[in-house]
């Protein structure tokens, strides 16, 4: 994670001795003494610790071979002591120019919420790889809304985003109008797409149907001859050639971190639309509580250690979850049936599960072995619940709880400000 | 003006009203599925079963059982005498005085039955049963009167010349028709003393007659699936009239006695099953009609008056609900009370298995466990090459490699359960410590299909139980043992249907069963367990299915434990909720089964509970703590085991 | 169930993901499934490949009087004789998975016969809301359980989301009973495709989190640095707004707070 490596900053600024620099300076015997001198500041710091100066040194030879003391001491680096600062995190990145390219890679991105995913950063720095040092354009499709900021830094070198109501929403036939229109224009030599839910295999089958080109898909391995993508439900790897259409697994490649891209935009002329054959009547609200509990993607799950049910309901509104039950809640009455997790229940998909007040019975926790995150709110440190989870909480599930919805109101509040002042 | 002539007419009638009866009654088991049946051996055997096997049932309740001989025997014995003494006339007078006799003993017989019913318990059903103790009186006294003259005895007060007695035979003539008819026209058309007539035959004619004399018979019979060439029409039973004609024999037989209500867990865990009704209205089905007449307990919550039935119609359309059928949790505790010997558990999953192979309706997860076993031969679908990740550090020898060893350890699916692991590993310690020469089937093993067998999918339980087979008779050894009592019956009870000679001359024990002879022999040693007070729970596969009650309890003494034993144990112990899928159909009831036989425990004071099954131990943790610690006796005995130092 | 509609549902042969064993495709039984409900008994189910492959009777088995079967053998293209089959009947809507179970799972049958037939496709479909007047309202599926409305015109093909309904239990009895209509397909071998290497999947290690360090400090520091989200973190003594924002700080970084 980056931001890991940007945090704490200080560290960096700390003065920092080199013991074997210092060892050489006070070694008149050492090979190297002299060069470190030369090179080296006036004070070095003698065994005991102490500052010394060595007259001897002061100064150095010029252009001309006559010796000058530089009075400013500018330009000698200084040798025992390397103060690095946080300034060198801000340099800019080398940029990365592609001018007049031979050829293109088209990736068309799934830019979900209107931002690159991982998966699409994966697969840009795939593109490059694919470039190999040629002179070809990385080339980013893009459709509806880009908030994107930081393509540059993500290997755009080129950028085709294709705006306007007709590509909102779900739009496949007029997309995949524009990508043809791409095509001809620009002859890729390769199209990637990223291989998921988010339209992107979706994207890439109906222009591989429409070009007459096989595609190879669920791909994890690329290079110019050779394509391995998983087949049988990702059972068997398929060696193949590589194709010119390719729908990529995440983590195919690795996103571009130390060089900035031009981002220079591309025109795509009179793109030829036709009425489209499905119409987008636009998302169905769907209530967290109403997600089907296998589909939900984040939990809250009540057990016997839940005593004000009036609360954990507010609580699973407020965050936003979808309820779920252990068995004994649902007996008990205080939930339905189609909300109990674990083995006679639902098995559950949740990339965070929060479990209140459950102990955390092997009947459960068959439920919940899918789930990425399991968070526990117990008051006995010792069940299996509290062992299972990444995130354990002992305290009364009542407490943490109203403390839990008192964030959720202020985080919504704070953001719905935000929203205003960003539209303002 | 004599009436002499009436009341030996009135007999006759009657009789031949009550074989025209007999007869249409007869039809209507006819109308069931053939079944081989030795109709004479079975006749000739019937009073033994009668006196032997039904007694050993009814004498549980002594009261009921001597009432029984009393009343039953005295009307047996006076219905004949009767026919001889007033039908044909013969005069005898040492006939007479018998039946005074056989008429006084049915009398005092009666006279407890009507005590018994002038408050009688929730399980027994009312409504015409309420009069048949008025009946029986009846019936013996009027006989005592009509047969003092034949005896010599003039009636007391000398019978008044002319209208006296005029009058009096017609009072007795009366008397005659009523009881009579519910003794005799009752009996065949569908009064409570059907009970006599199709119980005597059901004895007869006993779809499993290895169970009288002793016997036991628990395995269920397989479904015919042919050659796999010719489809049946139907596999299961839809219809009344699918089931064997004995079947439908054994319905009718039932005395609503409530024996198999008192005892049912789902009954008592108020979900919607009783066996009582529901082999009722097997009755009203076979016979056609509602079970507005019925009037004993109704299904927990549900209304009774509702169910229609017809020999030719689907029982679940109407009669019976399949959430009744799917909430038995197989444990036989109504089997093994029923005085009737009628056969609860065979007739459930008969329609069970309509409801899974024909309908494709198992409710709950049952479908997706029955895709699983198909997919991966076991219930939760877990990789079949995981199958044996649970002994990587067991160092136990594997057939596939070693091809004999004396003993076999069938692992069971808990080879896949992180609980059920640790009862594994327990008996593999012991196995250790008492140098067995044991092995394994390792990955070769698969799910022993009692789930799918009791779910109703005897498609997937043949095909599972032929593929063990095979797998089996490549191997040679002398015992299979195994910690999962669902395994040992289908090994040990079932798999003998399927014609492969795998298990001849192998001896299929229970790890209880096994460890109890490793300690006679002195093959390991136990140090005593001390400072706690221990129960034991039955499982049901183990007790009532293979009736092993002993050796679990002899390895307990074994530790110095003195059982502190449950009311309900033995052959009468309370089920966990775990047996037939019904955790998988999980059929919503008003209590939990394992809660109610944790109280069980607790009333004991125990504070541990000992166990030989894995699914009652995952039964029984699965009720809410605080609670007695449940382990399996493998995992006690590891527990106390003196490793010796060599 | 839609009055006159003509449906067919399109079979492959599954693959359990533990075991590896033929089965029916999660995907596939749902285009049954979805299929029974708008057709009913008049549902069409069809299959490319070989009559004799037990697993069709468990697509019968979910109440299927009669199954077609396009005679293949293996390794062949299903494309062409799918293809007349559908041409020579005026369907419309043809269902299918997603995916396949087995083979190369590129998901392009669909796209291929929609492309060829001149069909709109519409992709991962949760539920059909109505069809009337010769248009389909369709849910499709999209994740997070959230839902889009679409509007199609008929003809059309759809591949079925594995959110739509489950698949019906299958039941052995009317699987065997199943008439199964089985017609010639011509055999047409996928050439590009018996090219190809296929061994079994290599485990794609995770990727760790590689810190690009630049410097001792950087490096050490991405090495000891605690998983984010503190795996396994158990918080006793601090105080509840301590414990519940450690729970939010979670939520946030998961994505799940929105
Ligand atoms: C065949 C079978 C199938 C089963 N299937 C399922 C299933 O599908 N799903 C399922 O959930 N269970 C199932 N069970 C039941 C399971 O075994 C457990 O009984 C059940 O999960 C326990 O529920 P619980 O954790 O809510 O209750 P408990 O075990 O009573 O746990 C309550 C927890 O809450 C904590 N607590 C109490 N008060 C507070 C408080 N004020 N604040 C915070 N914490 C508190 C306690 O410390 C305890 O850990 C099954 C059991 C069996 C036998
Ligand atoms: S087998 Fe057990 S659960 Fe089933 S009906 Fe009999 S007593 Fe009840
Ligand atoms: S089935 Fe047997 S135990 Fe139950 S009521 Fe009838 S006779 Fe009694």
């Amino acid at each position: 994670m980056s931001d890991l490596s940007s945090k704490d900053s200080s560290l960096d600024n700390l003065l920092r001795r080199d013991p074997r620099a210092e060892w050489i300076a006070r070694n008149r015997l050492h090979p190297l003494h002299n060069e470190m001198l030369q090179i080296g500041g006036v004070e070095v710091r003698g065994p005991s610790g102490l500052l010394r100066k060595n007259p001897h040194v002061i100064g150095f030879i010029g252009p001309n071979g006559i010796k000058r003391i530089d009075r400013t001491n500018t330009s000698s680096a200084s040798l025992g002591d390397k103060k690095r600062s946080s300034a060198t995190k801000e340099t800019q990145l080398p940029l990365h120019i592609v001018e007049n390219p031979d050829f293109y890679i088209m990736v068309v991105a799934d830019m979900v919420g209107g931002r690159l995913t991982g998966h699409d950063k994966d697969i840009l720095g795939l593109a490059h790889q694919l470039v190999a040092k040629r002179n070809g354009a990385v080339t980013l499709v893009c459709f509806g809304d880009n908030k994107e900021t930081q393509c540059d830094l993500a290997g755009v070198d080129r950028l085709v985003h294709l705006q306007g109501e007709i590509y909102e929403g779900f739009a496949p036939e007029a997309r995949l109008n524009a990508l043809l229109q791409i095509e001809a224009q620009y002859k890729p030599d390769y199209w990637l797409f990223p291989d998921s839910v988010h339209g992107g295999m979706d994207l890439a089958c109906r222009l591989s149907a429409r070009l007459g080109e096989r595609l190879a898909a669920q791909a994890w391995q690329v290079n110019a001859e050779h394509t391995v993508c998983r087949g049988a439900s990702a059972s068997q790897d398929i060696l193949r050639d590589t194709p010119r259409i390719l729908t990529l697994l995440e983590e195919c490649g690795d996103a571009i971190d130390e060089s900035r891209h031009q981002v220079l935009p591309m025109a795509i002329d009179g793109i030829e639309q036709t009425t489209p054959a499905m119409v987008d009547k636009g998302l169905i609200a769907v209530d967290s509580n109403a997600v089907p509990l296998a589909e939900a993607e984040f939990i809250l799950s009540a057990g016997n250690g839940i005593h004000n049910w009036d609360q954990f309901h507010a609580a699973a509104a407020a965050l936003g979850a979808t309820e779920g039950a252990s068995r004994v809640a649902v007996d008990d009455g205080f939930m339905p049936r189609a909300r109990q997790v674990g083995a006679s229940g639902t098995w559950v998909t949740a990339r965070v599960y929060l479990a209140v007040g459950i102990s955390g019975a092997i009947q459960h926790m068959q439920g919940i072995g899918q789930c990425d995150k399991v968070v526990a709110i117990n008051t006995d440190a010792g069940c299996d619940m509290v062992k299972r989870a990444d995130l354990a909480v002992i305290a009364d599930s009542e407490d943490v709880l109203a403390e839990l919805i008192q964030l959720a109101q202020h985080y919504s509040l704070s953001k719905g400000q935000e929203e205003k002042s960003d539209a303002a | 003006m004599t009436l002499d002539w009436l009341p030996p007419t009135l007999i006759g009638v009657l009789l031949v009203l009550a074989v025209i009866g007999a007869v249409r009654r007869i039809n209507l088991w006819r109308a069931g599925q053939a079944e081989k049946v030795d109709i004479l051996a079975g006749l000739m055997a019937m009073p033994k079963r009668y006196l032997h096997d039904l007694h050993h049932v009814v004498e549980r309740d002594k009261y009921m059982s001597r009432t029984h001989v009393a009343t039953g025997g005295g009307f047996v014995l006076a219905m004949a005498l009767t026919i001889l003494v007033h039908l044909f006339g013969v005069e005898s007078h040492i006939l007479a005085w018998a039946l005074l006799a056989a008429l006084v003993m049915m009398f005092c017989g009666a006279i407890f039955v009507y005590k018994r019913r002038l408050n009688p318990p929730s399980r027994l059903s009312k409504g015409p049963w309420m009069r048949l103790p008025k009946s029986l009186l009846t019936f013996s006294i009027t006989f005592f009167v009509l047969t003092l003259p034949a005896a010599g005895l003039p009636i007391v007060g000398m019978l008044p010349e002319g209208t006296g007695g005029w009058i009096l035979t017609l009072v007795l003539s009366a008397l005659i028709l009523v009881s009579l008819s519910e003794m005799l026209f009752g009996m065949t058309w569908g009064g409570p003393m059907k009970h006599a007539f199709a119980g005597a035959l059901h004895l007869a004619f006993h779809r499993r007659p290895e169970r009288f004399g002793g016997g036991r018979s628990t395995g269920l019979k397989p479904v015919d699936f042919g050659d796999g060439v010719t489809i049946k029409e139907v596999y299961g039973v839809a219809k009344p009239t699918d089931f064997k004609w004995n079947q439908l024999l054994g319905f009718d037989a039932c005395v609503q006695c409530g024996r198999c209500e008192a005892v049912c867990p789902a009954f008592a865990a108020g979900q919607p099953l009783n066996p009582k009704k529901l082999i009722q209205d097997m009755v009203v089905g076979l016979a056609g009609g509602t079970d507005e007449k019925y009037a004993g307990s109704p299904y927990p919550n549900v209304e009774v008056g509702h169910a229609k039935g017809a020999p030719n119609q689907i029982i679940t359309d109407g009669l019976v609900n399949p959430d009744t059928l799917w909430s038995c949790t197989t444990c036989r505790a109504c089997v093994e009370e029923c005085p009737m010997m009628i056969e609860h558990v065979d007739a459930i999953v008969d329609m069970r298995r309509f409801l899974t192979l024909e309908k494709g309706e198992t409710p709950n997860k049952g479908a997706q466990v029955l895709e699983n076993i198909i997919a991966t031969d076991n219930p939760n679908g877990y990789s079949p090459a995981s199958r044996t990740h649970w002994a990587a550090d067991q160092n136990l020898k594997v057939m596939k490699d070693v091809k004999q060893a004396d003993v076999l350890f069938w692992v069971s699916d808990g080879a896949f359960d992180m609980r059920s692991q640790r009862i594994l590993r327990s008996f593999v310690k012991l196995l250790k410590a008492a140098n067995v020469d044991v092995a394994i089937l390792g990955d070769e093993e698969r799910d022993c299909g009692d789930v799918a067998r009791r779910l109703g999918d005897d498609a997937t339980f043949q095909s599972l139980a032929k593929r063990n087979l095979a797998t089996l008779s490549k191997y040679r050894f002398n015992t299979i043992v195994t910690t999962d009592p669902h395994a040992f019956h289908c090994l040990r009870n079932e798999y003998g249907d399927f014609g492969s000679d795998a298990l001849k001359d192998v001896e299929v024990l229970h790890h209880t069963t096994f460890l109890n002879r490793l300690i006679k022999e002195g093959r390991f040693h136990l140090s005593p367990l001390a400072g706690s007070k221990v129960t034991y729970h039955d499982p049901c596969y183990l007790g009532r299915y293979n009736g092993e009650y002993e050796a679990p309890r002899e390895l307990l003494a074994s530790l110095g434990i003195d059982v502190a034993e449950m009311e309900r144990s033995r052959f009468r112990s309370r089920c966990c909720g775990g047996g037939g899928g019904a955790p998988i159909t999980d059929i919503p009831g008003e209590r939990r089964i394992a809660d109610m036989r944790m109280e069980d425990v607790t009333s004991t004071g125990a504070d541990m509970v000992a166990v030989g099954c894995q699914q009652c131990t995952a039964m029984l943790e699965g009720v809410v703590e605080p609670r007695p610690v449940v382990k399996d006796i493998a995992e006690i005995l590891a527990g106390q085991l003196i490793e010796e130092t060599h | 169930m839609q009055p006159n509609i003509n449906v067919v549902s399109l079979v492959s042969i599954g693959r359990h993901p533990q075991s590896g064993r033929a089965r029916r495709a999660e995907q596939d039984g749902r285009a049954v499934e979805l299929g029974l409900t708008l057709a009913g008994q008049s549902l069409t189910v069809v299959h490319a490949g070989n009559a004799k492959e037990p697993v069709l009777r468990q697509y019968a088995g979910m109440g299927l009087p009669s199954l077609t079967v396009l005679e293949q053998s293996e390794g062949c293209d299903a494309l062409p004789v799918l293809m007349s089959f559908l041409q020579d009947k005026s369907v419309d809507v043809v269902l299918t998975g997603v995916r396949a179970e087995g083979g190369e799972s590129s998901g392009m049958l669909p796209y291929l016969l929609a492309e060829k037939l001149g069909w709109p496709l519409v992709p991962r479909v949760a539920e059909v809301l109505e069809i009337k007047n010769g248009e389909a309202e369709v849910l499709l599926a999209l994740p997070r359980g959230q839902r889009r409305a679409v509007t199609v015109k008929l003809p059309f093909i759809a591949s079925v989301d594995n959110a739509a309904q489950e698949a019906r239990q299958t039941a052995f009895g009317p699987g065997l009973r199943a008439d199964f209509k089985v017609l010639n397909g011509d055999s047409v071998v996928d050439e590009a495709a018996s090219q190809w290497q296929i061994s079994v999947a290599k485990p794609r290690p995770k990727r760790i989190k590689v810190v690009k360090a630049k410097t001792a400090a950087d490096r050490m520091k991405a090495a000891t640095a605690k998983p984010v989200g503190g795996g396994g973190k158990v918080l006793r003594n601090e105080s509840s707004t301590e414990k519940a924002q450690a729970i939010f700080d979670l939520l946030i970084e998961e994505k799940v707070i929105r």
